[in-house]
Order: structure tokens, then sequence, then C-alpha cells
């Protein structure tokens, strides 16, 4: 019994995390149509900033103020890293392959940056709450228990946003028809900085996240960034449900692979999952051949 | 009436390739009418007023102030709307959605519901698929979608560009009826169309763009028929006629 809730646990908390790192490329995808290899160094660029604010090492202020101001930042960068990296090559051709070599290069320069401001010292932030919650006999931390329980909560909120909101319509829009946007009036420059702010601060977020969880290092966005990318290709970017659901999937398949196979072989069976759906549905699981969301 | 869209010395291309040479448009009352053949710079000539394309030289005027090069947004936001050639719009968002985004514009948002209402009353059709996908759509009821789309955004003069192209007699009529009704209601209108008979109706001002200049144009009050447009359109008696 003990076992079914530990694993049930570690799969919300894993898929939580992974949740809110894929829907945050799969933003960035569908409305830009790049793919954001910074997104894991947002992850950690976020985190950091959070403990500058929040340790007690630090600046000392509760974890509660210092996390809107980590994710205002964190938007902050992602937007700026738009205009620097992605804008200028946007309607040419060769625009993907571009934004493959400039994302790569600012992750490079983000994780370094970040080890030369902070250095290689593993550092800790304070979790968003203290103690641990006994559920049917097992142990968990507050701090897991709010992710597993926020993280919906947001993911739902994007959706309402996405689908909902004139401003969301706006950003799926933009990823369809460009010219058919300007003649709507939409300023379609800002569509992009927006994509990509937000999905900037998700990733902070989901830094912060495991920040409060695990030791933080410059290199600590690298791991998830590649399980995001075994979701979004096994559920497929063209929507925003679809690596939702395959984060939690995911998820569940790694904590059990983890229990009953054990830890070294996990990710070689991730990575078999991978090259799986790519032979066998390429566009991913929940996703028709095409680039929209929602 | 009062000129609402001038257009002066234009000249504008893609890349290096001059499409439009120093055509000017100032003198229109009411609706105008762009007729000539296919790739001689009427799309062109749109794109470039609706701020899609640059303007190399020129002057565009809309309401009597410039909107030579501003970004599209800014002319939308002053009601000059462009439905533009067979626009597949957003594929996969549905009908109701796409409407929602053309009351983007800050001056249609109070308009919406009012608009909503009015746009329905119109095309009726669409109002059985508000929930649709646009990319499940006909040919024709896309087209519909484009000019609601318009609608939404509070035009005071509406850029058609070939808004029958390629539809079956039946939705064509329907979409003319629509278009009658929409100039009826107060909107001026720019249209580009092959359909002679249609242009004749709607437009009160016509200009004939050839080569990348107006060749030709027929003020309100000079007598036209289809035979002297054809006439027009396939070069005699070009001269005899401006």
């Amino acid at each position: 019994m003990s076992t079914i809730v530990d694993i049930v646990m570690s799969g919300l908390f894993q898929g939580s995390l992974y949740a809110m790192i894929a829907v945050g490329l799969a933003l960035v995808w569908t409305t830009i149509g790049v793919f954001n290899f910074a997104h894991g160094v947002l992850m950690t660029v976020g985190a950091y900033i959070a403990w500058q604010l929040a340790s007690s090492d630090a600046l000392g202020l509760p974890i509660f103020i210092a996390l809107p101001i980590a994710l205002l930042a964190s938007a902050a960068i992602g937007l700026l890293m738009q205009a620097a990296i992605v804008r200028p090559f946007i309607g040419r051709p060769d625009v993907v392959l571009l934004a493959v070599i400039t994302t790569l290069a600012a992750a490079s320069i983000f994780e370094n940056g970040t080890l030369l401001i902070w250095g290689p010292r593993p550092m800790q932030l304070p979790p968003l709450a203290a103690g641990t919650v006994k559920i049917m006999g097992i142990g968990i931390s507050a701090h897991q228990l709010i992710i597993i329980l926020v993280t919906p909560v947001i993911l739902a909120a994007l959706w309402f946003f996405l689908t909902r909101m004139r401003l969301g319509l706006a950003l799926r829009a933009v990823a369809q028809n460009e010219d058919a946007c300007h003649l709507v009036g939409l300023n379609v420059a800002a569509l992009y900085g927006l994509a990509f702010g937000l999905a900037a601060a998700l990733a902070g977020l989901a830094g912060i996240f495991l920040g409060g969880f695990t030791f933080m290092s410059p290199t600590m966005g690298s791991e998830p960034l590649s399980k995001a990318l075994v979701v979004v290709i096994f559920g497929g970017l063209g929507t925003i449900a679809g690596p939702i659901f395959a984060a939690y999937i995911i998820a569940f398949f790694e904590a059990i692979s983890i229990y009953f196979i054990g830890f070294y072989w996990t990710p070689a069976l991730l990575f078999a999952v991978l090259i799986l759906t790519l032979m066998l549905k390429p566009e991913g699981l929940f996703s028709r051949r095409s680039r929209s969301l929602a | 009436m009062s000129t609402l869209l001038e257009i002066r010395g234009i000249e504008t291309g893609y890349g290096r390739i001059k499409i439009l040479h120093d055509v000017t448009l100032d003198n229109a009352s009411g609706n105008i009418g762009l007729f000539g053949p296919n790739g001689h710079g009427k799309t062109t000539l749109l794109r470039c007023v609706s701020g899609l394309l640059r303007a190399w030289h020129g002057e565009i005027r809309f309401d009597g102030q410039v909107i030579t090069n501003l970004p599209p947004r800014r002319i939308v936001e002053r009601g000059l709307i462009h439905v533009s050639q067979g626009n597949r719009l957003f594929p996969d968002l549905t009908i109701r959605e796409t409407l929602r985004l053309g009351a983007f514009p800050r001056r249609a948002r109070a308009q919406e519901a009012q608009n909503i209402e009015r746009v329905a009353a119109l095309f009726p059709k669409l109002r059985e698929r508000w929930s649709q996908r646009v990319r499940t759509l006909s040919g024709g009821e896309r087209q519909m979608v484009s000019i609601a789309v318009a609608l939404m955004s509070e035009p005071r003069l509406l850029i058609l560009d070939e808004p029958t192209l390629g539809l079956a007699p039946r939705i064509k009529d329907e979409l003319c009826d629509a278009i009658k009704l929409i100039s009826q209601a107060g909107v001026k209108l720019v249209v580009v169309e092959q359909d002679v008979e249609f242009l004749l109706d709607l437009a009160d001002h016509l200009y004939l763009i050839n080569h990348g200049e107006v060749a030709a144009e027929v003020r309100p009050g000079d007598s036209m028929n289809h035979e002297a447009i054809m006439e027009m359109y396939f070069g005699r008696q070009t001269s005899a006629l401006t």
C-alpha cells in the first residue's frame, strides 16, 4: 500500500514539474515556431534570483514576497532574450535552425553567468512551506504537497487564459496566420515577447519549485529540460493539453520504473520511449501534424 | 462626399522589384472599385494601404491624416480594415473565437456584443456553426467569417480584395447581398473584383490598374457599361474613356 502511495506521490510531483516546464516549451513553439534550448537555464536563473531574494544568506525576504519578484524577473529576462536572440531572425526561412544555435548559446552564457555570480557550491531555497504531511502512512514534505496541488491550478489558469481571454486567443492566433493578425490589429512583436516572457516565468516557477526540494546548481536546469524534451515529443507540441497529459504519464512511468527496475536504467527507458514515439507517432500522442495551441 | 482615402504617388514593390509606379487615387467619392488584369498591382496597392507592405515613395491619407507606413495595427485602430484575398484566417480557432479577436481594437470592444448580433444577422449561416473551427469551413463560409471579423473591428472603410473569388454562384450572390447591406449601413468600401457587374453595382468610382499604374478611371456619372469595361481590360479605346 505504502509503495503505491509512494509511487503516486512521486509521479504527481515530478509530473507537476515536467508539466510546468513542457507547457512553457509548447507556448514558445506554438507561437514563435522555434524550440527554446535556453528554457532549462531560465529555470536555473529563476531559482537563483529567488535564492538571492529569499535565502537567509542573502536578502532574507519571505519566500512569498521573493517568489513573485523572481517570476517577474524571469519574465523580463525571457522577454529580453527573445528580443535579442530570436526576434531578429523571425521571418527568415532558416529561423528554426538559427534559434537552435542562439538559444543553445544563450543557455551556455546564462549557465556560466550563474556559475560566475553565485559559484559552484550547491545551495538550497527555503521551501514554500516547512514540515511534512502524512498521507496514508507516507510522509511527504509540505513543499511537495503544495506543488502537487498548485500546479494543476496554474495550468488550468493558463488554459483559461489561452482559450477564454482575448489576449490568449491572440497568442494562439499569432501562431496560425501572421498577416491575418496584423489585419485584425494585433501587435505581433509584442505577442511574441509575451509568449516568451510567460514561458520564462513558468520556467522560473519550476526552478523555484525544484530549488526548494533539491540542491540548486548552475546546471540544475539541464536534466529537467531533457525530461521535458521527452515529454513534449511524447505528447506532441501541437496543443497545450498534450504536453500536460504527457508530463504526468511520463512522470508516473518514471516513478514506476525507478521503483521496479531501478534508478540506473530509468533514463535509458525514458529515451527508449522517446525513440519509439519518434518512430511510431512522430507528431506526438495528442497532436495533429500542425503548429497550434489548445 | 469627402474623400476618405487619398493615395498620392505611391511606389512600392517586393525586394528590388518595383510593382507600383506612382499610383494616385485622390479624387474618389463614394465606394472605390479597382479592376484590371491579375498581377498588375491591385493587391500590392491594398497591402501598402493597410501597412503590410512599406511604401517606397508617396503618401496615403485616411480621413485627412497621413497613415503611410504606420504599423498595421495603428491603421486598424483608425477604422481602415483590410479583408485580404483568400484569407485562411486562423484555422484552429472557432468562428466565435475569431470574431472575438476581430473586436481586439480598443475602439471596438465596447460594441462587441452589438456587433456580434449584427454579424449573425448578416450571415445567419455562421451562427449555426459558432463553435466550429475555421479550418473545417468551406471557402464561402471562410470568406463570410473574414468579412464578419472585419465588421467586428468597427470599420469606417472596408477594403475587400476579391471577396467572391472562386465561390459557387449561390454563395457568391449571398455574399454580394451582404456586402451591399454593409455599404448601405454607411461603411465606405474599396473593392477589387473580377465580376464587373457586381463592381459596377457597388462602386461609384472605378480605377483600372494596369502595369502598376492607374491606366483609366470611371468617375461617378460617367456612363459605363459592361462592354466598355471589357474594352478597357483588353486595352482598346482606353484613352477615349479617361
